[in-house]
C-alpha cells in the first residue's frame, strides 16, 4: 500500500516537473522573467553549522558509518531530555495504550507478548510494519524492560529479538547488532524536506540503522552508493561542520506533521488530491479529516457539488495556522499556557528563556482529548482549544437563543464540522480474505471502489457525547470505524488469529481451500463472488472455524468492535457551519441521526465499542435490512432535550385526548342543548343590567387571553417544528419568551388587583365549609347536566360581587393557583437553563420540565375550549362574551334556591 | 351600546400593542448597516426611438450622399448642447487638464496623446490615419494634428449611440458604404458594444492593452465579471455619465487624478461591507479589486510583452506570436496580477522627449505608492513590458510613424518612419537608433469576480502566498510580522 502512495506521489512530482520543463521551454515565463523576483526565504537563518556524528560520537565523514541523531543534535540539544520527553518516541512502550502495543484491528497484526506461543508479530517486524509512519527511538531503540535494542541476542522465542518468516510459518531470531536500532529522527520534522521514501525502503528492509541517514538523501549531505551512502565532501567546511548554506535546519511545518498523520496540502494553487481510505494518511483515512487551506471546490477531488463547495477544507489552514500553533511544545515559551499562574495574575513572566528551551525542548507535544489517542493519557486536554482562542459565547450570542446552553450542550465541532468531504473507512471485515490476504474493506462516503476516481460524496459524522477532561459532557462529531475479526483462546489469553493462520486456513497454493469454497459458493458456480465472501452463515463460519481448529487454534470465534473517531479538523468559518435552527430542532434532527456501521453481520456478531474511549455509549445499534447495523444516538438519555425532536408521546396522546374530548364533549352539550330550546316554548326571562366587569379586569383577562392563545400557537410551532415548516422557528421561540413574560407579569398585576381590592374573595370557595360547596357543585353540575335543557334558570345568580358559580370558583381556583402557575414555573425554568442551569436540574432538567409545559399546555387548550362554551350559557349565547367586552351584562333578576 | 363601541377598540389595540411592542424590541436586528448597492445604480430611462425622427429628417436624401458630420448637425438640431458638452471632455481633446510635471522643473503640461507615448503602438501622434479609427472625432488629418477638433459638426454621435450598422473607417470618418441614416435611425444609450469597441481593442485588438477589459465582457459569464455577467451592468452604470462628461480617468495615460474623477466601488457599496472582522482590518492597506480580481484576462488571452526589434522579418505571421509589422509578443491567458501601493495617480509619466538610461528599463508609467503613504492601498496590475526604438543620439525613446504609405508597417524602414515622425511631430532624431526595454502599468479593476471567487488568506499569506511582501516594503508576510502602522 505504501509503496502505491510514493508512487502516485512520484508521479505527481515528476507530472509536474515535466509541465514546468515544457512551460520553460515555450518561453511563457519570459515576460514574468521581468517581475521582481522573489526571495528565497533562509529557511534556518539561525541555526549554526553543526558536525555530523556518528554513534560513537566520531564525525561521520571519518568513520564514515551511519548517523546518529542522539550524538549530532546532542551536541548542543539535551537529546536524552527530548526522546525522555515525547510521547511520540514512546508510543505507549512505557505509558502504554500507544501505537506499540495497542492492538488495532484495521492494521490487525497483533505485538506479540513474551510467552506467547504463535508469533505474530515480533519488535523488529512491528518496526518495519509502522517504522515509516514513526520518529524512531523508544520502541525502535529500547526493549520493554529498559534495555537497549541492541544489546539483546537473536532469540527465536523472544518477540523482541525474533521474526516470523513468512515462508516457513516458523520464528527465527533477530539481530539487532546487524540490522541497527532507529534513533528518533530530529529531521523528520527539522528537515523541509526529509526524504520519506528513501527512509521508509531502509526500514521496510530491516535496515533500521541506516534509516536515519537515508533521510537526508537529496540534502546534499549525503549521496546513496551502491553498499549503502556516502557524506558529499562539498557539503563541509575544513572543520569537519556543515557549511552555512547545506544547513537547513526549521521549525516542524505542516508538511513535516502529514507524513505521518494524514492528508494536509500545502501547495495552494495545486489541486489537493485524496486517496480514499489509505492508512498511510491515517487520520484522513479514519475520518477523512483533511488539513488544507485550499477550497474545496479547487481541490481535485472527485466530490459531488463541489463546485459549490466555496470553503476552505479548513478554515484554520487558510488563515494560515500551523499544526503547531495548537500542538505546540509544551515548554515552548511563546505558546506555553501558565497553567500555574495563581488566579491574581493576568500574566506569569516566569517563563524559559528562548536559549534554555532550546537545550531542552519537550517533545510533548499539547494533544487533545480524542477517543482514539490513548497514549499519554496525562497530556490529554493541553492542547488550544477552540475556546483557548475564540470567544464563543460573544460570536453566537447576536444571533444564537440560548448562546451557553447550546455551548454547554455542544461541541464547536458540532456545528463548525458539519460534513466531511473526504471519505472514511467505514469498516474492515477480517473474517475473511481474498485471495491476496486482504479483508473486506469498506469507505464510506464514497460511490464504489476505486478509492482514487470514483465520486465522493462524503458523510455526516454522527454526534456523540463525550466526556471531556474538566467533566464538561459535549456532543462531538465522530465517525465510527467498525471491525470483525476472529480470536482464538492461548495460555496468555484471548488473540486475535494471526494473519498467517487466517490465510493458511483460506488459501492453499494461492487458491481458496476447497473446503473453503464448498462452504462460501452458495450459488454453486465453482468459486467464491465477492457477495459470497462473507462469513454471513452459521456453515460458513463453522467451515473456517473447522481449519482454525485443525491449525490447532483454540475455541476459534469471530469478534467484532467499534471504534470511534474524534473528528477535530476540517472546520468550518461561520459561513458554512451550522446555522439553521431546524438542522438540530426537527423531527429529523441532525442531533440523533444514525451512520451506518456496516452493510452486514458477520453470523450475526454484535460489534462492541470500545472501551477505553471518553465518549458516553447511550446510544443503540439497530439493525437495518440485510444485517446492516446502524448507530443511533439517543440523546435524551445523555440528558439532552432537543426542542422540536424530543417529545413524550404519552403526553402528547394524553393531551390531545384531552383537548379533542372537550370539543366533543361541548359540541355534544351544545347540540343538545339547541335541539332542546328548539323544542321548549320560549319565554322572555326578566333581565337587568348588570356592570359586571370593570375596565381593569377587561383588560387583564382580554390580554391574558391573547397571550396565552398565541403562547399555545407559538409552543405548538417550537414543539412540532416539522408540521409547522412555513413558521421561523427562532422567531416563534422569541415571540414564545415576549409573550410568557407578559401573561406572567400580566398575572402579578392581576394578582396584586384582586388582592388590594378584595376581588380574589370570588375566586376562593369556602374552604371552611367542604360540604357546602360540594352540594353547590352537585347543583350546578345537576344544572348543565338536566336543568339547562329543560330551560331552567341559573341556580346562582351572577352578581358584580359573585361572578362566578361554584363550579367555576372551583375550576378556576384550581387553574390559577395551580395549572397557570405551574406552568409559568416550568416555562421560566426552561427559559432560565441558559443562565442557571443548576436550577433547572434541581426540577429534573429539560427532560422533565418539557414534558410537563406541553402536557399543561394541551390541558390549558382543553380548558379554553370549556371555557369559551360555558360562556354560552349565559341569558343569550353571546351575553357574557359582550360583558367581557363592553363590562355591562345582562342577567336573569329572578332565580331561585334550590 | 353603540356610545362604548370606540372604547372596547382603544382595548383592543392597547391589548394588541401591549404584546405586539415588546416582540419588536426584542426582534432580532442584524448588527449591521444593510448593504444595499443597488440604491446607487443608475436608473436607465427609457429611449426614445429615433427611426421615425432620423427618417423624417433624411426624408428626400439620397444615403450615400450623407456625411458624418450632417448626421451630427441633424442630431444637434434637437439635442443643441450635446456636441458642446462631449467637446469639453477627454474623449475629445485626449488630454487630462494640465498638471505640474516635477521631472520637468514643475513645467505645466496637459497629458494626452499627443505628448505621451506607450509600449504598444507607441505613439499615436502622428499616425492619426489609424488611431483615430477610435476616436470620437471625424476629419482628421495626417500633419495638422487636432485641428479638427474645434468644429462640432466633426462630434461622431454615432460611434458611441448607433446600436447597429456603424463603423469607424480611415481619419476617423465612417467606413466606406456605411449607410448613415440607417444607423442614425439605431440610435440608443451607449451599451458595452459601443464602449467596448474601442475599450476592448485598445492596443490594436482584442485584448491587447489592459488585461482586464476584452471582448468577452460583450456577454460576459458571471464567474467572468459578477456586474456585468449576473447582473448585466453596461459601463455606464458604474461610469456615470451626466452631460457627456463620463466618470473614470485610466491612471496610465495621466498623472494625477482627483479621486472625485475616479469611478470606485464605494459609489455602490459599503466602505467595509465584510462581516469578517480579520477581512475588515485589510480594508486600509488593500484595495478591494486585490482580492476581488484574483485574475484578468480570465477568457481571452492579453498581450504581455511586445519586441518590436524583431519586426520586418519574414517569419511567419500568427497572431498571439510575431507579426512582421510589429514584432513579437506574448499573450497570457488567467493572468495573475502583479501588485504595488497604489494611491490613485502615477508617480511618473512618460513624456516625449523625456531622457532615458536605455540599461535600465524605462517606466512608461509608474504607479505613485508606497508602504509609507497612508493614501495607497495594495492594487493589482498588470504590468506590461516592451522592447521599443529610442534614440542612441538623444537618448530618449523615439515615436515612429507606422501607420500611411511611408509608415513603417508598409516600408518597414525604421530610418524613415523616425523622419517622418520629427516631420510630423517634430521629435528630433539623431539618426541613429536601438531598442531598450520599458515597463507599462495597468490598473486592474474590471473582471470583478463573484465573491465566492476571492481570495482568500492563504492566497497571499503563509507559505505560498502571491505576495512578496519585501518587495511591498513589509519585513515579512505582515499575519506574523504585523501590517504598516
Amino acid at each position: 500500500m505504501k509503496t502505491t502512495v510514493f508512487h502516485r506521489k512520484t508521479l505527481l512530482v515528476t507530472g509536474l516537473a515535466l509541465l514546468a520543463l515544457t512551460a520553460l521551454a515555450l518561453g511563457v515565463s519570459q515576460a514574468l522573467a521581468h517581475r521582481p523576483a522573489v526571495a528565497t526565504p533562509q529557511i534556518s537563518p539561525l541555526h549554526p553549522p553543526f558536525a555530523l556524528l556518528d554513534s560513537e560520537g566520531q564525525n561521520v565523514l571519518q568513520s564514515g558509518r551511519a548517523i546518529s541523531t542522539m550524538q549530532t543534535c546532542g551536541q548542543c540539544h539535551d537529546t536524552a531530555f527530548i526522546e525522555s520527553h515525547s510521547f511520540h518516541a514512546d508510543l505507549g512502550l512505557k505509558t502504554g495504550g500507544g501505537l506499540y502495543g495497542k492492538w488495532d484491528p484495521l492494521t490487525y497484526r497483533y505485538l506479540s507478548q513474551p510467552g506467547d506461543k504463535r508469533l505474530d508479530l515480533s519488535t523488529a517486524e512491528w518496526l518495519m510494519i509502522n517504522g515509516a509512519r514513526i520518529p524512531g527511538g523508544g520502541p525502535a531503540t529500547t526493549s520493554r524492560s529498559g534495555q537497549p535494542l541492541s544489546e539483546i541476542a537473536p532469540n527465536p522465542t523472544n518477540p523482541e529479538a525474533a521474526i516470523l518468516n513468512s515462508a516457513t510459518g516458523q520464528p527465527e531470531g533477530w539481530d539487532w547488532s546487524k540490522s541497527g536500532v532507529m534513533e528518533m529522527n530530529c529531521f523528520l520534522c527539522h528537515l523541509p524536506q526529509p526524504n520519506l521514501s528513501a527512509r521508509a525502503e531502509e526500514i521496510r528492509a530491516g535496515r533500521f540503522g541506516q534509516a536515519n541517514t537515508a533521510t537526508l538523501l537529496g540534502t546534499g549531505w549525503v549521496e546513496r552508493t551502491p553498499s549503502g551512502f556516502a557524506y558529499n565532501p562539498a557539503a563541509f567546511g575544513a572543520d569537519g561542520k556543515l557549511k552555512a548554506e547545506f544547513v537547513r535546519i526549521q521549525d516542524p511545518t505542516n508538511e513535516n506533521c502529514a507524513a505521518c498523520h494524514g492528508e494536509v496540502h500545502v501547495s495552494n494553487p495545486e489541486p489537493l488530491l485524496v486517496s480514499a481510505c489509505d492508512l498511510n494518511y491515517h487520520q484522513t483515512a479514519t475520518t477523512g479529516q483533511v488539513f488544507a487551506g485550499q477550497k474545496i471546490s479547487l481541490s481535485g477531488v472527485n466530490l459531488q457539488g463541489k463546485q459549490n463547495l466555496n470553503r476552505a477544507w479548513d478554515i484554520h489552514a487558510e488563515r494560515g495556522l500551523q499544526c503547531t500553533d495548537c500542538h505546540y511544545s509544551l515548554n515552548n515559551p511563546a505558546h506555553a499556557l501558565s497553567f500555574s499562574a495563581p488566579g491574581h495574575l493576568a500574566y506569569d513572566p516566569r517563563k524559559l528563556e528562548i536559549g534554555e528551551y532550546l537545550l531542552r525542548p519537550d517533545h510533548n507535544f499539547a494533544r487533545g482529548q480524542s477517543a482514539q489517542f490513548t497514549v499519554a493519557p496525562s497530556l490529554k486536554g493541553t492542547m488550544r482549544r477552540c475556546e483557548s482562542c475564540h470567544n464563543a459565547v460573544s460570536t453566537h450570542s447576536d444571533w444564537l437563543p440560548y448562546t451557553s446552553q447550546h455551548m454547554s450542550v455542544l461541541a464547536c465541532e458540532s456545528c463548525h464540522i458539519p460534513q466531511m468531504y473526504a471519505p472514511a473507512i467505514q469498516s474492515y471485515d477480517w473474517t475473511v480474505i481474498s485471495i491476496e490476504g486482504s479483508p473486506t474493506r469498506l469507505c464510506r462516503g464514497l460511490t464504489g471502489d476505486d478509492t482514487v476516481n470514483n465520486l465522493v460524496t462524503g458523510y455526516q459524522p454522527v454526534l456523540m457525547q463525550r466526556t471531556n477532561i474538566d467533566g464538561q459532557k459535549l456532543l462531538a462529531p465522530y465517525n465510527l470505524v467498525t471491525t470483525f475479526y476472529w480470536v482464538y483462546d492461548s495460555a496468555n489469553g484471548p488473540r486475535p488469529v494471526r494473519e498467517i493462520d487466517l490465510k493458511a486456513a483460506y488459501l492453499s497454493n494461492g487458491q481458496y481451500a476447497s473446503e473453503i469454497v464448498a462452504a462460501f459458493d452458495t450459488d454453486k458456480n465453482g468459486q467464491i463472488d465477492p457477495a459470497e465472501l462473507r462469513t454471513d452463515t452459521i456453515e460458513k463460519q463453522a467451515a473456517v472455524a473447522a481449519r482454525l481448529e485443525a491449525l490447532g487454534l483454540e475455541n476459534p470465534r469471530i469478534e467484532g468492535q467499534i471504534q470511534p473517531y474524534s473528528i477535530n479538523h476540517n472546520v468550518a468559518g461561520k459561513g458554512h457551519a451550522i446555522r439553521e435552527c431546524t438542522t438540530c430542532h426537527h423531527e429529523n434532527s441532525r442531533v440523533t441521526a444514525p451512520l451506518q456501521l456496516t452493510t452486514y453481520t458477520p453470523a450475526g456478531v454484535m460489534p462492541q465499542f470500545v472501551g477505553d474511549t471518553n465518549v458516553n455509549l447511550t446510544g443503540e445499534i439497530v439493525s437495518g435490512e440485510n444485517g446492516a447495523l446502524f448507530y443511533q444516538p439517543v440523546t435524551i438519555k445523555d440528558g439532552v432535550y432537543v426542542f422540536g425532536r424530543d417529545r413524550v408521546p404519552w403526553v402528547d396522546w394524553f393531551g390531545a385526548l384531552a383537548f379533542v374530548g372537550t370539543l366533543f364533549g361541548v359540541a355534544g352539550h351544545g347540540t343538545l342543548r339547541y335541539l332542546s330550546w328548539l323544542k321548549r316554548p320560549k319565554h322572555q326571562p326578566v333581565l337587568k343590567s348588570v356592570y359586571m366587569y370593570e375596565a381593569y379586569e377587561r383588560f387583564w383577562h382580554w390580554l391574558q387571553t391573547f397571550s396565552i392563545l398565541f403562547l399555545l400557537l407559538s409552543g405548538l410551532v417550537i414543539h412540532r417544528p416539522d408540521m409547522f415548516g412555513a413558521f421561523s422557528f427562532p422567531h416563534m421561540v422569541l415571540i414564545h419568551n415576549v409573550l410568557a413574560a407578559i401573561l406572567i407579569l400580566n398575572f402579578l398585576f392581576a394578582l396584586f388587583w384582586h388582592v388590594t381590592t378584595g376581588e380574589v374573595r370570588q375566586y376562593i370557595p369556602n374552604f371552611l365549609k367542604p360540604v357546602g360547596i360540594i352540594n353547590d357543585m352537585v347543583v350546578q353540575i345537576k344544572f348543565y347536566t338536566i336543568g339547562i335543557f329543560k330551560g331552567e334558570p341559573h341556580p346562582f345568580e351572577k352578581r358584580r360581587e359573585k361572578k362566578l358559580n361554584p363550579l367555576q370558583q372551583f375550576t378556576y381556583f384550581g387553574l390559577l393557583t395551580v395549572l397557570l402557575p405551574l406552568q409559568m414555573l416550568s416555562g421560566a425554568l426552561m427559559w432560565g437553563v441558559q443562565q442557571w442551569p443548576q436550577i433547572a436540574s434541581w426540577f429534573g432538567g429539560l427532560p422533565f420540565l418539557a414534558p410537563l409545559h406541553s402536557l399543561i399546555a394541551w390541558l390549558l387548550g382543553a380548558f379554553i375550549v370549556g371555557h369559551v362554551y360555558l360562556t354560552t350559557t349565559g341569558a343569550t349565547p353571546l351575553e357574557a362574551m359582550r360583558a367581557m367586552v363592553t363590562g355591562w351584562e345582562e342577567v336573569e333578576s329572578e332565580h331561585h334556591h334550590s | 351600546m353603540s356610545k362604548v363601541k370606540p372604547y372596547w377598540l382603544l382595548g383592543l389595540i392597547g391589548i394588541l400593542a401591549v404584546m405586539l411592542v415588546p416582540i419588536i424590541v426584542f426582534w432580532p436586528k442584524s448588527a449591521r448597516a444593510l448593504d444595499d448597492p443597488w440604491a446607487a445604480v443608475p436608473k436607465h430611462p427609457v429611449h426614445v426611438p429615433h427611426n421615425d425622427i432620423i427618417a423624417a429628417r433624411f426624408k428626400e436624401v439620397d444615403p450615400a450622399t450623407v456625411t458624418g458630420p450632417d448626421i451630427t448637425r441633424a442630431c444637434l438640431e434637437c439635442h443643441p448642447k450635446a456636441a458642446e458638452d462631449v467637446m469639453m471632455t477627454s474623449h475629445w481633446t485626449w488630454q487630462g487638464p494640465e498638471v505640474e510635471i516635477p521631472w520637468r522643473n514643475g513645467e505645466k503640461v496637459a497629458i494626452g496623446k499627443f505628448n505621451q507615448i506607450n509600449n504598444f503602438c507607441i505613439s499615436a501622434a502622428g499616425n492619426q490615419r489609424s488611431c483615430t479609427s477610435c476616436h470620437i472625432g471625424y476629419n482628421w488629418t495626417e500633419d495638422n494634428y487636432g485641428a479638427n477638433l474645434n468644429d462640432p459638426a466633426n462630434v461622431d454621435c454615432l460611434v458611441c449611440h448607433a446600436q447597429s450598422g456603424y463603423a469607424k473607417g480611415k481619419y476617423g470618418n465612417p467606413k466606406d458604404g456605411t449607410n448613415l441614416i440607417a444607423a442614425a435611425q439605431s440610435v440608443g444609450a451607449p451599451t458595452r458594444l459601443q464602449c467596448g469597441k474601442c475599450h476592448f481593442n485598445g492596443g490594436g485588438g482584442n485584448g491587447v492593452k489592459h488585461g482586464d477589459l476584452d471582448e468577452s465582457l460583450y456577454y460576459p459569464s458571471e464567474s467572468q465579471d459578477v456586474h456585468m455577467g449576473r447582473n448585466n451592468f453596461v459601463c455606464t452604470d458604474c461610469h456615470v455619465t451626466t452631460n457627456h462628461q463620463i466618470k473614470g480617468r485610466l491612471v496610465a495615460d495621466n498623472l494625477v487624478i482627483d479621486p472625485a474623477e475616479q469611478v470606485s466601488c464605494t459609489q455602490c457599496h459599503n466602505a467595509n461591507p465584510h462581516e469578517d472582522e480579520r477581512i475588515g482590518l485589510h480594508m486600509d492597506s488593500v484595495a478591494c479589486q486585490t482580492c476581488h480580481i484574483p485574475a484578468f484576462a480570465t477568457e481571452d488571452p492579453t498581450k504581455v510583452s511586445w519586441d518590436w526589434s524583431t519586426s520586418g522579418q519574414d517569419l511567419g505571421d500568427d497572431h498571439y506570436k510575431y507579426l512582421k509589422i510589429k514584432g513579437s509578443f506574448v499573450y497570457q491567458k488567467n493572468v495573475q496580477p502583479t501588485y504595488l501601493w497604489f494611491n490613485g495617480s502615477l508617480a511618473y509619466r512618460y513624456l516625449i522627449g523625456d531622457v532615458i538610461d536605455p540599461s535600465q528599463p524605462t517606466y512608461i508609467n509608474k504607479p505613485a505608492g508606497s508602504i509609507e503613504d497612508p493614501q495607497a492601498k495594495i492594487f493589482p496590475f498588470k504590468l506590461h513590458v516592451g522592447k521599443q526604438p529610442y534614440d542612441t543620439g538623444f537618448n530618449y525613446l523615439l515615436a515612429p510613424i507606422t501607420a500611411g504609405p511611408d509608415g513603417y508597417w508598409t516600408t518597414f524602414d525604421w530610418d524613415r518612419a523616425f523622419r517622418l515622425a520629427e516631420e510630423r511631430i517634430g521629435l528630433p532624431y539623431s539618426g541613429s537608433y536601438g531598442f531598450t526595454e520599458t515597463w507599462m502599468y495597468w490598473p486592474i479593476t474590471h473582471m470583478v469576480q463573484p465573491k465566492e471567487n476571492a481570495l482568500r488568506c492563504n492566497d497571499c499569506h503563509g507559505e505560498n502566498g502571491r505576495m512578496d511582501w519585501q518587495a511591498l516594503g513589509y519585513p515579512g508576510d505582515p499575519m506574523q510580522w504585523g501590517g504598516r502602522k
